[in-house]
């Protein structure tokens, strides 16, 4: 055996099928463009879509009642006008566009919106999102929608501007009326499906869209499973835009970088995401509101923005972010540590006493555990000889189980709305059906895992609710100077949406719910 | 009694066993889902939904009923093999399973091919010289590609040929922009028998750097077994006495010392092949490679209950049927082996 296998030749006749396969990589037909995230979509019927991808995807190929442009304000789409609205304010009308098609050919009207919004209430996991306001639904005419609100509800066209209420085709649902139809869609949208996979969505241009049509030839949304694949293949030029919904921070802040020495085109959204600490208001140690208020003091955002996300997510001093009505002026303390001290000094503390704060955070979250890790140091180096943090972390999944059982004195977590109004903030951590005092029996306060209440508040959160235009404005920053004066939520940063292109694609544009615009994205 | 008689009973105990094992892990699966923290509401729902929300999701999921009542429904449909619909989007576990299971074994079978070869010809390398330079080579190859954790060997991998060079995509299992082979659901044979050049290419790229990680992370194993096996049999006396005989080298390691050494990289494969069935959950992962791992792992956080346990009792009915086989070949190959 003296022969020597020839390394040199096996490598040489590697290299040609190398550059082959280099030299393979199908081009994208013109005009069309891919563009990946990292959600996964195991189904493309409104009545299962709940994640922030798959609301992407229902944004392009259908169309909500309402949407919110750019400034926040909502506009009508398929309806032609604002919500009219009886005089007590529980029957609201909505006269509806004509001449839309849905990508079958059948005609949209007010009977095909009311079956898909009977289908929502019946199927959706999200269908609470109408059943807490809505009774009935009805068609009035041929092309007006009549709704029985259960209460006056003054953010009623903000919430038809979810795009999950799209109106889907009956022809093409009739035998899903009571199932989900996780692989096909016919709406009205932009954009038809033209197939779906978990991974990737292809979708072209509705030749009979009611609107501008695409400025594009098509879409394919591709899913890879994380940030340094997504970073990857922009860099490689694999895809032409990516979103940045579910990438580490690390790769949003390489991508910003190339944005600015022009290498890519970024685009940021408005905020729709939200991150705050929750405190157990009725055990001990955050029954002293005393001791809450301290902790709202002792959190430094900007250090931690920074240091978590290099600014990334943005500090946060108001459960509603901006631009929402409500927002400003921010209702919680900015970080003071010799006001903290002397909370914690009332309290018993700091006079070779320390108190131990736990807090819970998601453990497969990677800014939940990097934010935990950060206040830790820093409540050390600014408060060390009055509090020390105690950390844990929870798989979110346990954590949203257990939270409502009172099992956590601290927790960070994150929130998303469906809607843009300030409601869809508030009234899930703020809203009580049983209070006693500042304690929450039952309703969402105590769901939210706070316990947390207000003599009167609950009264202020509905009033906010029925109230529209300047008048509300009083209210909404009322609710939240009390809730920040009870300290037991306390807001942290932001999250805006953002997005990346490839320098001869056209800066992406997001609309007022923090969507990209599919549609609008073309070369320059 | 003659061997093949004892080969035949061997066979038939193992067969008898393997309703039991799977029971018990079906059981055993259903078990540990339920008794881990967090339920499928709060993964579908998230944080803010309602109580009444979350009460009317478990009912419409059945997940409102007794314990033994789900179990029993469980294996009641387990036994006309109905693995149930997945609670996020009410698709078949079947149909999740029969599309994500061609991408693990495509995957995995064109790795252990890579495995094989690239395996057995660094095994086989250092057999001329023991202790030289190549022979040392190739066990540091084995120790060094056997010790690389897998999600940094395929991150380098992506970062040098997808990233750097651009020669291959990054992850995916197909080109975005192309429609894949309708067929069985290993792309690279539906491709082929669709005549499509461009799909056969389309899946070739994108298979290429995924299956080169796991080859290569897989073929340190097959390199030192070789190397091990070949060197004792070369060292054994019958291989002496075929020297002796005045056999040339090349002929008693061919003809005699290689078959016998081959028999336990042959055990390893057969191994190696039943781990795969399961998916590489972090080559499947790294890569966005669409398996059956991959799946898995986000039923699990999703705490999709059917799918996972589908998932579960599947590949291990594959497993079993596998190790049987690979048992049986190893028996046929094997006079030495008695039952």
């Amino acid at each position: 055996m003296t022969s020597r296998p020839r390394l040199d030749l096996v490598l040489a006749a590697l290299l040609p099928l190398a550059t082959a396969l280099a030299g393979c990589q199908p081009p994208h037909p013109a005009g069309q463009l891919v563009v990946a995230s990292k959600s996964t979509l195991a189904s493309v019927d409104p009545v299962d879509i709940t994640t922030v991808g798959g609301l992407q995807l229902l944004s392009a190929i259908g169309d909500p009642l309402y949407a919110a442009d750019a400034e926040g304000r909502i506009q009508p789409r398929l309806a032609t006008a604002l919500p009219q609205l009886s005089a007590d304010g529980r029957t609201a009308r909505i006269p509806l566009r004509r001449g839309v098609l849905f990508h079958d050919g059948s005609r949209f009207d007010a009977e095909a919106l009311v079956f898909s919004l009977e289908r929502f209430r019946a199927l959706a996991k999200l269908g609470y999102l109408l059943d807490d306001r809505i009774s009935t639904v009805q068609a009035s005419g041929p092309y007006e929608l009549e709704l029985q609100l259960k209460r006056p509800y003054s953010a009623l066209a903000a919430l038809l501007s979810s795009i999950s209420l799209t109106p889907l085709s009956p022809t093409a649902y009739r035998q899903h009326r009571g199932s989900s139809l996780a692989d096909r869609f016919v709406g009205t949208g932009p954009y038809r499906l033209a197939s779906s996979t978990p991974q990737k969505q292809t979708l072209l241009p509705f030749d009979r869209y009611w609107g501008p049509p695409p400025r594009n030839k098509g879409i394919h949304l591709v899913t890879l499973s994380n940030s340094t694949a997504l970073f990857g293949a922009l860099v490689s030029g694999e895809v032409d835009v990516l979103t940045s919904s579910g990438m580490d921070s690390d790769q949003q802040r390489a991508l910003a970088r190339r944005a600015q020495q022009g290498r890519l085109v970024e685009a940021v959204g408005p905020p729709g995401e939200i991150g705050y600490l929750t405190l157990l208001s009725d055990r001990p140690p955050f029954n002293q509101p005393l001791l809450r208020q301290a902790v709202a003091l002792s959190l430094d955002r900007p250090l931690i923005s920074e240091r978590v996300s290099y600014g990334i997510r943005a500090p946060l001093r108001s459960l509603v972010p901006p631009p929402l009505a409500g927002s400003k002026p921010p209702a919680w303390p900015a970080f003071n540590p010799s006001r903290a001290r002397q909370l914690y000094r009332q309290a018993g503390y700091c006079q070779g006493r320390r108190l131990t704060l736990p807090l819970t955070f998601r453990s497969n979250v990677p800014a939940d555990k990097l934010f935990a890790l950060t206040w830790k140091a820093q409540l050390a180096r600014d408060l060390g000889d009055c509090v020390q943090l105690e950390i844990s972390g929870v798989e979110s999944t346990t954590a949203y189980r257990q939270v409502a059982d009172g099992a956590f004195p601290m927790v960070l977590f994150d929130w998303s709305a469906d809607y843009p109004d300030p409601d869809i903030y508030l009234a899930p951590m703020l809203a009580c059906s049983q209070a006693q005092g500042d304690q929450c029996r039952a309703g969402n306060a105590a769901a939210a895992g706070s316990f947390w209440s207000a003599p009167g508040l609950q009264a202020q959160l509905e009033a906010s609710e029925q109230v529209e235009g300047p008048e509300r404005l009083p209210l909404l920053q009322l609710l939240q100077r009390r809730t920040a004066a009870g300290a037991a939520y306390i807001p942290v940063w932001q999250v805006a949406p953002r997005a990346w292109a490839q320098p001869q694609l056209q800066r992406p544009v997001f609309d007022g719910s923090g969507r990209l615009q599919l549609q609008a994205l073309s070369v320059r | 009694m003659s061997r093949r008689r004892h080969l035949l009973r061997y066979l038939a105990s193992r067969l008898a066993l393997v309703p039991v094992m799977l029971w018990l892990i079906a059981s055993l699966v259903f078990l540990l889902l339920r008794v881990a923290p967090g339920d499928p509401i709060d993964a579908l729902l998230g944080l803010r939904a309602p109580a009444e929300a979350r009460e009317a999701l478990r009912q419409q999921l059945g997940l409102d009923q007794p314990l033994l009542v789900q179990y029993g429904h469980y294996l009641g449909d387990l036994l006309h093999g109905q693995l149930g619909d997945s609670l996020a989007n009410n698709e078949a576990v079947t149909s999740v399973i029969g599309r994500s299971l061609p991408a693990s074994l495509e995957l995995g079978v064109v790795a252990l091919l890579i495995a094989a070869v690239l395996g057995l010809a660094v095994g086989f390398s250092g057999i001329a010289r023991p202790e030289g330079r190549t022979d040392l080579a190739g066990r540091l190859y084995g120790i060094g590609t056997y010790a690389l954790p897998p999600f940094w060997a395929a991150m380098v991998m992506q970062l040098v040929f997808a990233v750097w060079l651009g020669w291959l995509p990054v992850g995916g299992r197909f080109p975005a922009t192309l429609v894949p082979p309708d067929g069985s659901g290993f792309y690279l044979l539906d491709s082929l028998r669709n005549g499509s050049g461009e799909q056969f290419w389309g899946s070739l790229r994108h298979l290429l750097l995924p299956a080169t990680t796991l080859g290569l992370l897989l073929s340190g194993v097959f390199a030192n077994a070789l190397r091990l096996n070949l060197r004792r049999a070369l060292d054994s006396d019958y291989v002496e006495a075929a020297r002796s005989r005045g056999l040339s080298e090349r002929r008693v390691v061919l003809r005699h010392a290689l078959p016998n050494a081959l028999l336990p990289v042959l055990t390893i494969t057969g191994i190696t092949v039943a781990s795969l069935i399961g998916g590489a959950l972090l080559i499947e992962v790294t890569y966005s490679w669409p398996g059956v791992a991959f799946r898995l792992q986000e039923a699990i956080s999703q705490r999709d209950y059917p799918v996972v346990q589908g998932i579960v009792v599947v590949v291990a009915a594959l497993v079993v049927a596998v190790s049987v086989l690979v048992d049986l070949v190893v028996a046929l190959l094997d006079p030495r082996i008695t039952f």
